[in-house]
């Protein structure tokens, strides 16, 4: 809790640093021709100033701010703001349950998160279930050295190397193009109205992208893992005793492979929240790492921090529960 | 074994759903790479949500792409313009008598009024149409008629005629229904400090209007435009339906500007590039303005999308631009801006960032504009020999003999200056990094030490309004109504617009004497004298104007592509006849 | 019981990587003396985005979007590959694996401060930011030096290190806050050199190590031999430094190389928002990002993907071999 409100207040902090730009504020640009009558740069002042003031961004930003003095042996000096500052306002907001506005738009930012987070997490859940799946049968097939393994493996690399705009792009130029393999529709063919089975029928590239990108990482981890344990004294022991190493596999070792594994595992929760930007972009999905992404761009603190505030407390959520399997996984683990 | 099958029998299905064909009155789907974000009529905050409004509101004046001018739309004719003693315009409008809005009621000089005052009310997010509408000072209803107002404007200029028609009328009724605007003066409202203490009645106007939300549900302060918002999935997709029964269809002959074809515009939001290349190709999306030349050229080069995709190339009036920072003592000179200018190769840049389109300009006025442009002015020639020769000129001199030796000369103190140069220009622009990596090559060729660096959208501008820079390189933006560069060049703009930090009482007397001329032969002629003044100063080099690219299904007609953003007229688009279509 | 055999290709295996290692290293430090056909950061603008190998052309792997020739961005790349993203990843896992190792070893409550040591610590920063009553600082560092020493005869007050807590918040809120955020932070305030960058990048990359190596310390520690050691009365220091810590760095073993990537990415997309290497350095992470422009160039990929995948491979290769 502590946490998520130290990352929350840092975030807002940080981004409110600098004099807003004239575009965050929702004003033209000065330095370009623009059709109608120039402001004179005295009005333009103005306007910055009253725009300031509507958005609640002329106040002092903390209680107390750092002011360079010049002259005499200080150089700088602390001032007292008092509690008509930006972030005892915003702080009381976000107890109340309001996280404020956007910038850009003045809609709820709780709405906009709502919203995207409704794209993202049927895509990233799906993918983190289905990766977590397929890295657990992948490592315990591996791990019986079969002679599919050094390719396996070389393979596994490869897709690691592969940055995922290149891995998202190569998949929508091969899969979805009417000049090469025209196998799935994107995004931007669904049109409203259609059930959520259509809808999942769109996502599928997007999905096999993140399953492609999550998976080597768990694999390979997990992969030396179950060989780490199956050099162990009991594993040893059971193969003597007869056992045979799939059964070995099941019963014994991959439950203790996952214990190392476990962080790894953790993080795809956080992911699902955040989303994942160069695929959203990619597919254009209307997903949480795009909105991010463009409020940040376009310095869109409100919608920017409440984000931040919810990936950071899945995060935590996240390592809590990942104790909490450590504990189960193995009850030696205090 | 059975997924791949599954996936051929869905891809089958697929194509012979996409295989449909034609009827006039299907949508006409257009890509965009952003959301609007908002929709509100008073903000704008960027030209999607401009050209949306464009459907939704109409102004008194809109551009006419078929002739690229300003043409009556909510007005009948074009205003009347009257000079009063010498410091005040009478502009006289009046509006079209069929207008009426959605509910039959009819659009009156006293909707004008309110627009007017609502643009300048406090407690509104209008900073931007405030600052840009404060020189109509007074708004003249006239008594015998309705329909007519007199706008009088504080100044003389020749730009007011177009300017003030140049908003876009909203209905009294929705925000204010009780009128209880009309008992305030519009300079008073114009005069308003911020700081002046609250006024219920304003406040008051101003909540029913924030309440009514038109950023998100423009609907609710529904204009006389053509179109309504039928449905808007953020990020996705915005779907305008055209009125059954718009008051402007019974107007004959139909102007062009109120001209409204498609019974439905579908915009579909696509941020990646190649994705919306993709939809083009697969015929998810009919309409690809402003198309990166690349992926142009990509499709051009396909025979498959030959066959299924025409292609419009015009040229636009943004002008990539290197500017100078002309408070550094080192750049204060015009020898040393005008050496450093050399060293650019415009030339091969033109053909390697635009792919050959596009086209090279002596200054900032379109070469296209033969009665302008200043074509006794050469074209800047790449020349690193003559560039040296030039800093020789400007006192500068090298430290050294071997190649990487710098460039100095005496200063006006004890320290000598030294001739090195930080360049801006917004991080992800590759066209930018091309030119800034060519200027770095050709530096290093002298010697001059060049750093690069490509800067966050968001720091850049607060870098150049701060002076931060030694070089910028950015894209001017321009239009083809209005020469006034006292924004961008006057030195009354230094802090604001004016980036460079430039003006010299000469340059400034020149620009206000190009913004002030009335008739077209002055003007010509002034604007021809500025082209030349700024070759001589130098502190911004005009590299090339930029070509717009638009890409859109054959069997589309109507489009007006032209170099005025956004490159086409949305309304005006009509499908062929189904009999031509219905060939594969 | 293996063949001999199969043992010689196991070490053949182990010399490629090391040589494949021992290239990339001398690429690194020979570059300015190869004589290639093209320095790198020079645009040729009448090949842009040329393939490889055409003729009459001595772009011999194709040129960028830019017109920069990929070999030259390959060969001087490779600097940046080892005194960067390397290096970033070598920092990065010692410092995961030591915090996440402190972490997972002493938890809350296993490591104790003094608490005169602590007051002295905060008066000193009090002093530093010069707060208000800054000299209120100094004095109460000096009074907590004091009272140490005044009382160090009566046995010290201790604190308990929240260490567990401080990593894991610390690695939540790293993990957190987007990139873009960082760089909003960063852009408008300094920019960064080389060693700023490397900074940011370790930064940005240790949260991952220290959570494995947590996890496995955890384990570690409830093991029999540590808790053996520990009944020898060994210092718990020493317990965690020859004991526990190299055993919890297992899973380093694995995700070392693959982090090299991830690195990669980073530092490319640092660059393309503007605070990552300037555009005239060379890396192989902007010559894969610029295939982002022009997705159809294959050779884009293929050289520097190539070139990390092979170091990828020999740095796992070794790994594996190694325990």
């Amino acid at each position: 809790m502590l946490a998520v409100w130290a990352l929350a207040s840092l975030v807002f902090l940080l981004s409110r640093w600098g004099p807003p730009s004239d575009e965050s504020l929702g004003l033209s640009n000065a330095a370009d021709l623009n059709v109608g009558t120039p402001a004179a740069p005295s009005a333009r002042r103005q306007m910055r100033r009253e725009a300031l003031l509507r958005q609640g961004l002329a106040a002092p930003l903390f209680y107390f701010s750092r002011v360079a003095d010049g002259s005499g042996a200080r150089p700088v000096r602390w001032h007292w703001n008092g509690r008509r500052n930006q972030y005892h306002r915003w702080l009381g907001a976000v107890l109340r349950g309001n996280l404020g506005t956007s910038f850009r738009n003045g809609r709820p930012v709780a709405g906009r998160l709502g919203a995207a987070l409704a794209c993202t997490v049927p895509l990233t859940g799906a993918a983190a279930a289905l990766a977590l799946a397929i890295a657990l049968a992948l490592a315990a097939g591996l791990a019986r050295r079969p002679w599919w393994r050094r390719p396996a493996l070389a393979l596994l690399a490869a897709l690691q190397a592969l940055p995922l705009f290149v891995l998202a792009t190569g998949l929508l130029l091969l899969l979805a193009n009417p000049d090469a393999l025209n196998w799935f529709p994107t995004y931007d063919q669904a049109d409203a109205g259609n059930g959520p089975a259509p809808l999942g029928f769109y996502l599928a590239l997007p999905l096999l992208c993140l399953v492609l990108s999550a998976l080597p990482e768990l694999t390979l981890q997990l992969e030396a893992a179950l060989a780490h344990e199956l050099r162990a004294g009991y594993a040893v022991t059971a193969r003597a005793k007869g056992l045979s190493i799939k059964q070995l596999i099941r019963s014994h070792a991959l439950r203790n492979a996952l214990l190392p594994v476990l962080p790894l595992i953790a993080d795809l929760l956080p992911a699902l929240v955040a989303g994942a930007v160069v695929v959203e972009v990619v597919f254009s999905l209307p997903g949480m790492g795009r909105l991010l992404a463009e409020a940040a761009a376009a310095r869109d603190y409100p919608v920017l921090v409440g984000g931040v505030l919810l990936v950071g407390a899945a995060r935590l959520l996240a390592l809590l529960l990942a104790d909490a399997g450590a504990r189960w996984l193995d009850p030696r683990v205090l | 074994m059975r997924t791949p099958l599954l996936i051929s029998l869905l891809a089958a299905l697929l194509a012979s759903c996409s295989e449909h064909s034609v009827a006039p009155n299907q949508p006409v789907r257009i890509l965009w790479a952003h959301d609007p974000e908002n929709l509100d009529p008073l903000v704008l905050p960027n030209p999607n949500a401009s050209d949306a409004n464009n459907l939704l509101h109409l102004s008194l004046l809109q551009v006419d792409y078929s002739t690229q001018r300003h043409a009556p739309a909510l007005a009948d004719s074009l205003p009347r313009v009257r000079l009063s003693g010498d410091s005040l315009t009478l502009i006289t409008y009046r509006l079209r008598p069929a207008a009426t809005w959605d509910d039959g009621r009819p659009v009156l000089a006293r909707d004008v009024d309110a627009t007017l005052k609502l643009m300048q009310g406090p407690g509104l997010p209008n900073e931007d149409a405030r600052a840009q509408f404060s020189f109509i000072r007074e708004f003249r209803p006239d008594p015998t008629d309705p329909r007519r107002f007199t706008l009088v404007c504080q100044g003389q200029a020749p730009e007011f005629a177009q300017a003030s028609g140049d908003f876009f009328i909203l209905p009294e009724a929705s925000f204010d229904p009780q009128g209880s605007l009309r008992a305030y003066r519009l300079a008073a409202l114009v005069d308003r400090p911020a700081t002046a203490p609250p006024d219920s009645v304003l406040a008051a106007v101003a909540r029913r209007y924030n309440q009514a939300d038109p950023g998100q549900h423009p609907e609710r302060i529904s204009g006389c435009g053509p179109y309504t918002l039928a449905r808007w999935e953020k990020d996705h997709r915005l779907q305008f339906r055209r009125k059954p029964h718009w008051w402007a269809d019974a107007l004959r002959p139909a102007p062009f500007v109120l001209r409204a074809q498609p019974r439905q515009l579908d915009f579909v939001v696509i941020p990646n590039e190649a994705n919306a290349t993709l939809a083009l190709r697969r015929g998810t999306v009919d309409v690809y303005p402003q198309v990166p030349v690349r992926e142009f050229r990509r499709l051009q080069a396909s025979a498959a999308a030959r066959q299924q995709l025409a292609f419009y190339t015009s040229l636009s009036y943004d002008v990539v631009t290197a500017g100078f920072n002309t408070r550094r003592p080192a750049l204060a000179d015009r020898l040393t801006r005008q050496a450093l200018s050399l060293l650019f190769d415009a030339h091969a840049l033109l053909r390697a960032t635009q792919q050959g389109m596009g086209q090279r300009t002596v200054g900032l006025v379109r070469p296209t504009d033969a009665r302008n442009y200043a074509d006794s002015l050469p074209l800047l020639s790449y020349n690193t020999g003559r560039a040296a020769a030039l800093l020789r000129r400007a006192g500068w001199h090298r430290l050294g003999t071997e190649p990487t030796a710098g460039w100095a000369r005496p200063g006006p103190g004890s320290a000598p200056q030294r001739l090195a140069l930080l360049v801006r220009y917004r991080a992800g622009e590759t066209a930018f990094e091309t030119i800034g990596l060519q200027f770095r090559a050709a530096a290093a060729r002298l010697g001059i030490a060049v750093e690069l660096r490509p800067t966050e959208t968001g720091s850049f501008t607060p870098a150049l309004h701060a002076g931060d820079f030694d070089l910028y390189i950015r894209l001017l933006k321009g239009n083809p109504f209005i020469f006034n560069f006292a924004p961008i060049l006057h030195s009354r703009a230094v802090g604001e617009g004016n980036l460079t930090g430039f003006g010299t009482p000469a340059s400034d007397r020149l620009i206000e004497a190009v913004a002030a001329a009335a008739s077209p032969v002055l003007k010509a002629r002034l604007l021809r004298k500025f082209q030349v003044m700024m070759r001589e100063e130098m502190p911004l080099v005009p590299l090339f104007f930029r070509p717009n690219c638009l890409v859109a299904n054959r069997r589309l007609s109507h489009l007006y592509p032209g170099g005025l953003k956004p490159g086409y007229a949305a309304a005006a688009i009509t499908w062929v006849t189904p009999a031509v279509a219905a060939a594969p | 019981m293996r063949k001999p055999e199969r043992f010689s290709l196991a070490g053949g295996g182990r010399a490629l990587a090391w040589a494949w290692l021992g290239l990339i290293t001398a690429l690194a430090i020979l570059a300015p003396l190869l004589s290639l056909p093209y320095p790198p950061a020079q645009p040729d603008l009448a090949h842009l985005a040329a393939p490889p190998l055409v003729a009459g052309s001595a772009h011999w792997l194709g040129t960028d979007p830019q017109g920069r020739d990929v070999l030259a961005e390959l060969v001087f790349g490779a600097r940046t590959a080892v005194g960067l993203s390397l290096a970033a990843a070598i920092l990065a896992a010692a410092l995961g694996a030591l915090l996440g190792g402190a972490a997972g070893f002493w938890r809350n409550s296993g490591l104790h401060l003094p608490l005169p040591a602590v007051v002295g610590l905060l008066g000193v920063a009090w002093w530093a930011l010069a707060l208000p009553w800054a000299d209120a600082g100094l004095a109460l560092s000096t009074s907590a030096l004091a009272i140490s020493f005044l009382l160090r005869e009566r046995g010290n007050l201790y604190l308990p290190v929240p260490l567990d807590a401080a990593v894991l918040g610390s690695t939540a809120l790293l993990g957190a806050v987007p990139r873009l955020v960082l760089v909003v932070a960063l852009a408008g305030t300094l920019t960064l050199s080389p060693a700023g960058l490397l900074a940011v990048l370790v930064l940005t990359a240790w949260p991952g190590p220290a959570r494995l190596v947590r996890a496995e310390m955890l384990r570690v520690k409830a093991q029999p031999f540590v808790a053996a050691a520990r009944a020898l009365g060994l210092p718990a220091g020493r317990v965690w430094w020859r004991q526990a810590l190299p055993h919890a760095c297992q899973p380093l073993r694995t995700a070392f190389p693959l982090s090299l990537a991830g690195l990669l990415a980073l530092e490319s997309t640092l660059s393309f928002l503007g605070i990552g290497l300037p555009p005239e350095v060379p890396s192989w992470g902007r010559l894969l990002g610029s295939a982002r422009l022009e997705p159809t160039a294959w050779w884009l990929v293929a050289g520097p993907g190539g070139a990390l995948l092979l170091t990828i491979i020999a740095l796992q290769y070794l790994a594996r071999a190694h325990r």
